[in-house]
């Protein structure tokens, strides 16, 4: 079943065993962020935090790593929480063949009911904002969805965009927001400036968990994000319009914020510990203006920790990064038989695949390299015979083992491109990128001395069903 | 503004302040008026005091001049039409 809002999914949550309160009052710092830090590390089953118990505030109700273990991506895809990885990313790219399927212009929202606009906002008023690591320059939002349109082509709603980026607090109505070049909104925020405009925005935050799933989904840029929330929720995403700019949001969310970035204007933000498990340094970023907050009554205020991977954000980027990268791929080879992505948000991307000829294995990782999302991240690709599966990193590491010699198996492409943000590049934005074909040499490479490989017993999978059946009933 | 206080990232001594808790008396949210470094007065010592806050974390003016622009503000398109 589809959740059409943050709270029929904590209630989900909550009935699974995934959800724990925490009913003792804790301080907004660090007690938040620490616990959110340490859910992950309680293993697949981790659950989501809410606190309503916070020292100083009233009235504050906080939801921490609603997404973050693979029992909960599971539930906000509407599968058994004891679905496997492979399983899920499997299932994803099932939905994704019925993509697109429209959303749902849906009245009376609930965000409706509160509206504050001009100098009577005050986003503190609104959210009980919390920081999250020590050296972070202030108080953020990491996991709202923000929505935009191509200031060139306002009415394609393919363009349209729904993204994920990091956004600092800065004032009572100031917000600094990080458009990464290789991102979406970035090429929104360009088009607006070089004709000296602002660029409307739309923050919404606390969301149903497919909105937060699709928003952090690298999508082409004429694909729409809710087009596909509606083929993974299996019916379409209830949406409605912003009331200042008239944007299409989710209906469900829990505080939409309106306002403009800025155009031509930049201003000292951060540093903030990303999702590469490093800070980035302080840097002049945009800043937003907002005009409008409109909220439901008594929001819960959805936030994200990350840090020292795995954190929440390494589940929210996991399948959704694998997809994509997988079927772009497909397109042009469809011998790929699957993309394992889900590590740093793709910076190592392992890939599985039938070979036509021999050098093939090689053409497919130069192929990683230059699919869009490839073109920001993708720093090392590893490419494996379509009997190893990538997602089981033993496999992987056999294959790194016995199929890759140096002599002719690693492609180092000099100064491509990178996100900034990735801590290895020299100069910023720029690095040498890594394929290592761990394959084995076919026809006409000859290289290595393979002879036969140990296949599985044909027995094998008969006497693993048997085993886990006597195992179960022990 | 708040006054004797400094900034624990920059030493800079003009401090705002942005909120104070809804359960008056309990913590307020200040912030620096030239790195805009953001905190509230309840965090740890490691956060909040200039003796504690680890060198590493620190900027000077010279880091928040030189911080590079993201992204580069793209130059402006000639108007075109008459």
């Amino acid at each position: 079943m589809a959740y059409d809002d943050l709270r029929a999914f904590l209630k989900a949550l909550d009935e699974q065993g995934q959800l724990l309160r925490i009913t003792d009052e804790v301080m907004p710092e660090p007690d938040i962020a620490a616990a959110a830090n340490a859910a992950p590390r309680l293993g697949d089953n981790a659950p989501a935090l809410y606190f309503d118990n916070v020292k100083g505030f009233t009235d504050a109700r906080i939801a921490m790593n609603v997404h973050g273990s693979w029992a909960n991506h599971a539930l906000a895809l509407g599968l058994p929480k004891d679905t496997g990885v492979k399983a899920q990313v499997d299932e994803f790219i099932a939905r994704w063949a019925k993509f697109p399927v429209k959303p749902l212009w849906r009245d009376d929202p609930p965000w409706a009911n509160n509206t504050r606009t001009g100098e009577a906002v005050n986003i503190f008023e609104v959210l009980p904002l919390i920081r999250l690591n020590d050296g972070d320059g202030g108080f953020y939002l990491d996991k709202a969805a923000v929505v935009s349109k191509d200031p060139e082509d306002p009415e394609n709603s393919g363009k349209q965009n729904v993204g994920v980026y990091r956004i600092e607090v800065k004032g009572k109505r100031k917000l600094a927001l990080q458009p990464v070049p290789m991102h979406d909104i970035a090429q929104h925020l360009r088009k607006a400036e070089q004709v000296g405009e602002d660029l409307p925005i739309a923050i919404t935050v606390g969301n149903d968990p497919v909105i937060s799933i699709v928003a952090s989904t690298p999508m082409e840029y004429d694909q729409n994000e809710y087009e596909l929330a509606g083929a993974l929720r299996g019916e379409p995403a209830p949406i409605a319009k912003s009331p200042l700019h008239g944007l299409p949001v989710p209906w469900g969310s829990e505080v939409v914020i309106e306002g403009f970035i800025q155009g031509r204007k930049r201003e000292i933000e951060g540093p903030f510990g990303e999702f590469t498990g490093h800070y980035s340094g302080g840097r002049n970023m945009t800043v937003i203006r907002i005009d409008c907050i409109s909220y439901r009554d008594h929001p819960i205020f959805e936030h994200l920790y990350l840090g020292m991977p795995w954190t929440e954000i390494d589940y929210l980027l996991a399948a959704n990064t694998c997809v994509p990268l997988y079927e772009q791929l497909k397109k042009d080879y469809p011998e790929v038989q699957a993309v394992n992505a889900m590590y740093t948000h793709g910076l190592v991307v392992i890939v599985s695949t039938k070979k036509r000829y021999g050098g093939f294995a090689k053409a497919v990782g130069m192929r990683v390299l230059t699919t869009p999302h490839g073109l920001g991240y993708a720093a090392t690709v590893i490419v494996v015979d379509d009997d190893v599966d990538p997602f089981n990193l033993p496999q992987v590491m056999w294959a790194l083992s016995t199929k890759m010699n140096p002599a002719g198996d690693l492609i180092r492409v000099p100064n491509l491109s990178i996100l900034a943000l990735a801590p290895q590049a020299n100069t910023p934005g720029i690095v040498d990128k890594l394929i290592i074909d761990a394959t084995t040499p076919i026809e006409p490479d000859h290289r290595g001395n393979y002879g036969n490989q140990v296949r599985d017993l044909p027995e094998m999978g008969k006497w693993l069903t048997k085993l886990q059946q006597l195992a179960a009933n022990r | 503004m708040a006054t004797n206080v400094i900034c624990p990232r920059c030493a800079f001594d003009t401090i705002e302040q942005l909120y104070t808790s809804p359960v008056p008396g309990v913590w307020e949210v200040l912030q620096c008026q030239q790195c805009l470094y953001c905190w509230r007065t309840s965090e740890p010592a490691r956060r909040t005091d200039r003796d504690a806050y680890p060198d590493d974390f620190k900027m000077t003016v010279d880091d928040i001049i030189n911080a590079p622009e993201v992204p580069a503000i793209p130059p402006l398109l000639a108007k075109t039409g008459s």
